[in-house]
């Protein structure tokens, strides 16, 4: 369980008082439960990356406190980052090695687990993304798509309990967004936890339990896609349109 | 990041960029010619007024320059050390504190100047006073260092976070150095290529129009303290 409590997160520096900071992040309190599927939206600006970043640790808040697990982030970062993994926006940002394997293999080096255990970790989670056969290619050489499941391959193979993903279909064709969203749902399946960072939710709209929508740093929406999907519109965010049979049901006379 | 330009209407913005470069330039000759104790507590009200006049902090400035601390405080242990008796020379790292402390004041004197003037100010500035191909080569060199390297900490900083992130801070010093360092330097040649491919695209020209300089009356104070630290400097 991944849980804010007040979360209150300021840019600028940290030695100026606080009405001399941009407040990103203003009073969230939210718990995500394990294995739940959360589409989390908002227009550009509206505290989305800065949220997640706090769910591993990347950040420090202002004021409140994130948990995961009932533990404060700040007490175990290392519990707090193999239970969360994280992909970034842009996918190249997060690659530390140049081949495929030896990248994928990073975080559970991390961990010190053995050579035998890592082998197997690396080759489930390029297995789960369809990459099995690309363990010692570049990943210079990789198209878009191929880096972005390269990207959540490396966080899978910490075993996560969530994976954070902000904005995997940016500069992505139709084809390799597909391919994203079919990883998602068997990650779903699989029993992962997965927080989708986004402004369009048309690509996994059906996959999410849950919407989330951020407004100027505060939470503005909460709810199932289906109930919370006229509200959306009003923060700029899209969705996809209602399906034949969606619609609410018919009035008997 | 506080040591780049931001707009504002201090002093030190009003200012001709060629009168804050000559301030500089006169201030580091000073305070290379000045590495005496009383000299170099004279020159330490220089780059107070500096900041004052540009509205910067001193504690921010000092912490935006705090990796360098680390290599002008090992100088005076080094210049101290030695292999033999009498191990410890003091008068050796005495002297060799007083020229670290005298780089601190240079660097403080160029945090107002960086923070209150524009890259193509800069520019412009050091074409007009070296002229010729060496001014624009300069000039343009400048142009390219200030608007490249802070996307090139910006990418450190994401590598770092990438790598904290898959729990990369768990391993040593070293490793971790190697990592920031592999990784850096292959971002900073596609970047560099992308640069590259950039500004042919936006016809890169080596004189292109630069933006117009004038001297005001306010410049002229600080030419005449700048003359003042030259003099100093020689006597």
């Amino acid at each position: 369980m991944i849980e804010t409590r007040d979360l209150v997160h300021r840019y600028g520096d940290e030695m100026e008082n606080d009405e001399g900071r941009a407040t990103a992040i203003d009073g969230v309190s939210l718990s995500i439960p394990d294995g739940e599927f959360v589409l989390l939206a908002g227009p550009n600006g509206s505290g989305k990356t800065t949220l997640v970043r706090h769910f591993n640790g990347l950040l420090q808040p202002d004021e409140g406190e994130v948990l995961v697990d009932g533990t404060p982030v700040s007490e175990d970062l290392v519990a707090a980052r193999t239970r969360v993994g994280m992909v970034f926006q842009q996918p190249r940002d997060g690659f530390v090695a140049a081949t495929v394997g030896a990248d994928v293999a990073f975080g559970p080096e991390n961990l010190g687990l053995a050579r035998e255990e890592i082998d197997r970790r690396v080759e489930e989670a390029l297995s789960a993304v369809n990459m099995e056969d690309r363990r010692e290619d570049r990943i210079d050489e990789l198209s878009g798509g191929e880096r972005e499941r390269v990207a959540i391959a490396g966080a899978l193979a910490m075993e996560p309990d969530h994976l954070v993903l902000d904005e995997p279909f940016t500069g992505l064709d139709a084809p390799a967004r597909e391919s994203v969203v079919e990883h998602l749902r068997n990650l779903k399946a699989a029993g992962t936890g997965v927080v989708l960072v986004t402004h369009d939710l048309r690509d996994a709209f059906d996959l999410a339990d849950r919407v989330v929508a951020l407004g100027e740093g505060r939470i503005a929406v909460d709810g199932p896609p289906a109930e919370v999907r006229e509200r959306l519109a009003g923060f700029g965010i899209r969705v996809p349109p209602v399906s034949l049979g969606e619609g609410p049901p018919e009035q008997n006379p | 990041m506080t040591l780049s330009y931001r707009p504002g209407d201090s002093l030190a913005h009003r200012l001709d960029p060629r009168t804050k470069l000559a301030f500089q330039v006169a201030f580091a000759v000073a305070a290379f010619a000045h590495t005496n104790p009383r000299g170099l507590l004279a020159l330490s009200l220089v780059p107070l007024g500096a900041l004052r006049a540009s509205g910067v902090s001193v504690r921010k400035s000092l912490r935006e320059y705090r990796f360098v601390f680390p290599f002008l405080m090992a100088g005076p242990v080094v210049a101290a050390v030695t292999l033999g008796p009498p191990w410890v020379r003091v008068d050796a790292g005495v002297e060799t504190a007083m020229a670290s402390y005298r780089v601190v004041l240079v660097l403080l004197v160029s945090a107002a100047y960086l923070r209150t003037t524009p890259v193509r100010d800069s520019r412009a500035a050091i074409q007009h006073l070296v002229p010729g191909k060496v001014g624009r080569l300069l000039g343009t060199g400048v142009g390219f260092v200030f608007r490249f390297l802070p996307v090139l900490q910006a990418d450190l900083r994401r590598i770092r976070e990438a790598s904290a992130a898959r729990l990369g801070d768990e391993r040593g010093l070293v490793a971790r150095m190697r990592l920031v360092g592999i990784a850096g330097l292959s971002r900073a040649l596609s970047r560099a290529d992308r640069f590259a491919l950039g500004l042919r695209a936006r016809c890169f020209a080596w004189n292109p129009t630069l933006p117009r300089l004038s001297f005001s009356r306010g410049d002229l104070p600080v030419l005449a303290a700048s003359l003042a630290l030259l003099g100093w400097a020689f006597v």
